[in-house]
């Protein structure tokens, strides 16, 4: 009687994505295959997540793409982010994936661990990427992926307030009790109703900072186990008591009513996360006359911040596509054709290649994302391997349990317990 | 239904063409005892698409899931045979015995409470004034528009902290703040959400009143019976049949509800697990853990826990429900 609206949409994809196959497998039945010419054109998919104003810079991108090659016709899909990894996900199970489309670092191995993904080393041009970023385009040694961008954590704050309230600009090496005295300063100065910063202990990111921070790492090398115990997390998830308990950062009652990011809406005065966030919240941020600004995250160890460069997006060419060639075209052109990077700008984030970077419209705030990441390379370690393909699902448990202990639920210690049974489960079912 | 020219003689196609009439049943049997090869043939054709749809959307899915659920299956990696494995999980499984408790405790107060309401709207609405089509359709409304994203937006702002709800409730001495955030009340927000969509139980309880005898009733005024009498000695025992009815269908359809709670809990059930429905454990276990093999196990305890509950139902509505003109068999 009641529907889940999603679920008929999975459907008519599937059902869709089913038709489409069938069809496909029928036409190659029929003849010897599209010639590849502009009469017979070859068709390849594309995909990716994002909101309309990407999709209308791909279909642009595309159709250049299409114009400076004949013969070839790209049929392109888009979603937002959970819904298009929904529709990933089931269609992976039944090896009916898109000739080339957007990837996370986070899903990297739950796709490349089953060969579902082309390995790219001699298919697509490796020449001109900015150094290190093709390290985490790698599984186990072999280049499935290419980076669009990267990105690194950083602490985004409210640079008018910092200066408004005499507190001095945050340096890297800038200790955790330094940032809580920072919240500390900074929120009784702001009034009712704001806060210097919010908490950050229920992303599983910032604990694996400050695991890096420690020398230690969230997952095991080869990916199968946690790397830490259950001690640490309990630990880590009461690091923002004394805040909370002097309501210095928002309460979980509030943040859950959230449906954006705390700075976005004028509340929050800082906050851990990716850089490149930072220019999806300028524009709001401004028309409430206040400006934004990068720096370090804190850290436990001054020589250690723990950073490193993360892709933030990747394009990746299916294994079971029959049109690899023309795939490769496509992902060389989006990665480094002058005009294609013109087109695109830096709605993905910064160009991952040289090419780009150089041909690449820099507005102000992704020049503030480009000094930042100046001013930390010194400070970017080695990458953490692609994280298991239960991650996805390992994020969810780690936020929905830091709830448990934010509503008293349950303490720390028995919350970390569950955490370590759920992912030991988790883990297991994918063996 | 009539046989197609092209299946059937013309001969049947005769026959098939006088419809029975009322008070000739005897003859209506004999005739459909002996429909012909012919005729049945067509009836099938004619129900294919939906023997299809049946077929490839839901047995096939139905029995495929029974099958996962005695496999260890992985949305990626795949699966094997592991027996009972997922079921004997299942009692050790933390979030079992929650999701259970919030899916019961919906069921518990969102049936009765929604039954009660639409059952007082129904009698309400079954009067004749002017304009009582406007106000049908009025209250009919929000059960055609309670899935969407938008009434999720509405509702999370009634009940947000400062919202209506907390200023209305804080005028009370409420010290709760918004519903959303506060997880051993969040429970309500879809029990509300579930009430205020009551248009289909009471279109049912409007045509189970319209079909009440109104002599009774003026019998019962002779006789002296007040309002609360004659809604307690007529209309409740003349409507037993609806109501069973509805609780049936109310009671199905609360256990096994999902959207809202999605919509509003979001896949963790939010806030701190209060919305966690048994539904809601069954998709996130499905498609963000990929368990596939554990969560059809879930999902068949949950059949057969529908069942059983369905199945008592029946039992005590033997002896509760009275259908007018069978004590005259």
């Amino acid at each position: 009687m009641i529907r889940h609206p999603y679920r008929a949409k999975r459907r008519t994809l599937l059902t869709g994505a089913a038709g489409a196959a069938t069809l496909g497998a029928a036409a190659a039945c029929g003849d010897d295959g599209p010639a590849g010419t502009a009469d017979d054109p070859i068709e390849i998919s594309f995909e990716w997540w994002g909101d309309d104003v990407r999709a209308g810079l791909y279909t642009e991108a595309i159709e250049l793409f299409q114009q400076k090659n004949e013969g070839i016709t790209v049929q392109t899909n888009f979603a937002d982010f959970p819904a298009y990894w929904e529709g990933l996900t089931s269609r992976m199970a039944s090896r009916d994936l898109p000739d080339v489309f957007q990837m996370d670092y986070s899903r990297l191995r739950q796709f490349g661990s089953n060969g579902l993904l082309l390995p790219l080393e001699g298919v697509v041009d490796t020449s001109d990427y900015r150094e290190g970023f093709l390290e985490t385009a790698q599984l186990d040694g072999e280049l499935i992926a290419v980076p669009i961008s990267g990105n690194t954590l950083s602490l985004i704050y409210r640079s008018d307030w910092f200066e408004e309230h005499g507190i001095p600009t945050p340096e890297p090496g800038q200790s955790w009790d330094d940032y809580k005295a920072t919240i500390a300063e900074l929120t009784p100065a702001l009034g009712e109703g704001k806060w210097g910063g919010g908490d950050w202990c229920g992303q599983y990111h910032f604990m694996e900072l400050w695991l890096r921070q420690q020398g230690g790492s969230f997952y095991t090398e080869d990916g199968t186990a946690l790397n830490f115990e259950p001690a640490q997390l309990a630990e880590w998830w009461q690091l923002a008591d004394d805040l909370h308990a002097d309501g210095l950062v928002p309460p979980v009652e509030t943040t859950i009513e959230w449906t954006t990011g705390g700075i976005p809406q004028d509340l929050l005065g800082s906050e851990i996360g990716w850089d490149n966030f930072m220019a999806n919240y300028s524009p709001s941020v401004a028309e409430f006359g206040g400006t934004l600004a990068l720096a370090a995250p804190p850290t436990l160890d001054p020589s250690n911040l723990g950073l490193y460069l993360k892709p933030g997006m990747q394009l990746v060419i299916s294994a079971t596509s029959e049109y690899t060639e023309e795939g490769a075209k496509l992902v060389d052109f989006l990665q480094s054709d002058p005009e294609a990077i013109a087109i695109l700008g830096t709605n993905r984030g910064i160009p991952a290649t040289n090419t780009g970077m150089e041909n690449v419209e820099v507005d102000e705030y992704a020049q503030a994302v480009l000094d930042y990441e100046a001013s930390v390379e010194q400070y970017l370690t080695t990458p953490p391997p692609a994280p298991p393909a239960a991650t996805g699902a390992i994020e969810v448990k780690f936020a929905e349990l830091y709830q448990q202990v934010q509503y008293a639920e349950m303490t720390p210690d028995e919350a970390a317990e569950l955490f370590f049974t759920e992912a030991e489960t988790l883990f297991a079912a994918e063996q | 239904m009539s046989a197609s020219p092209s299946t059937a003689a013309p001969s049947e196609a005769d026959e098939a063409g006088a419809p029975p009439t009322r008070g000739n049943r005897g003859a209506a049997k004999r005739r459909s005892s002996a429909i012909r090869g012919g005729e049945r043939f067509a009836g099938y054709t004619f129900m294919l698409p939906w023997i299809i749809g049946t077929a490839v959307f839901t047995i096939g899915p139905m029995v495929w899931s029974l099958y996962l659920s005695f496999t260890d299956y992985h949305l990626i990696r795949g699966g094997d045979w592991i027996g009972l494995d997922n079921y004997t999980a299942m009692f050790d499984d933390p979030m079992f015995a929650r999701a259970v408790r919030v899916t019961l405790m919906y069921v518990v107060f969102a049936v009765p409470i929604k039954l009660a309401a639409s059952l007082a709207v129904a009698m309400l609405l079954v009067q004749r004034r002017r304009g009582i089509g406007f106000y049908r359709a009025a209250f009919y409304m929000p059960s055609l528009i309670a899935m969407s994203v938008g009434i999720a937006i509405v509702w999370k702002a009634l009940f947000a902290n400062g919202g209506p709800q907390d200023q209305f409730m804080s005028w009370f001495g409420w010290e709760g703040g918004g519903f959303i955030g506060n997880p051993s009340v969040s429970i309500l927000m879809l029990v509300l959400l579930s009430v205020w969509t009551f248009g289909a139980p009471m279109v049912i309880f409007m045509a189970g009143l319209l079909q009440v005898p109104g002599e009774l009733y003026e019998a019962a005024e002779v006789d002296g019976a007040g309002k609360w009498h004659r809604f307690v000695k007529i209309t409740l025992p003349m409507l037993s049949p609806v109501i069973f009815f509805n609780v049936l269908m109310e009671t199905v359809g609360a256990f096994q509800l999902f959207g809202p709670a999605y919509i509003i809990g979001g896949e963790a059930g939010a806030p701190a697990w209060s919305t966690l429905f048994y539904t809601v454990r069954i998709y996130s276990l499905a498609f963000i853990d990929l368990r596939m093999g554990y969560a059809s196990a879930w999902a068949w305890v949950l059949v057969l826990a529908v069942g059983v509950v369905t199945l008592i139902m029946f039992r005590a509505a033997k002896s509760l429900v009275y259908y007018a003109g069978e004590d005259n068999r």
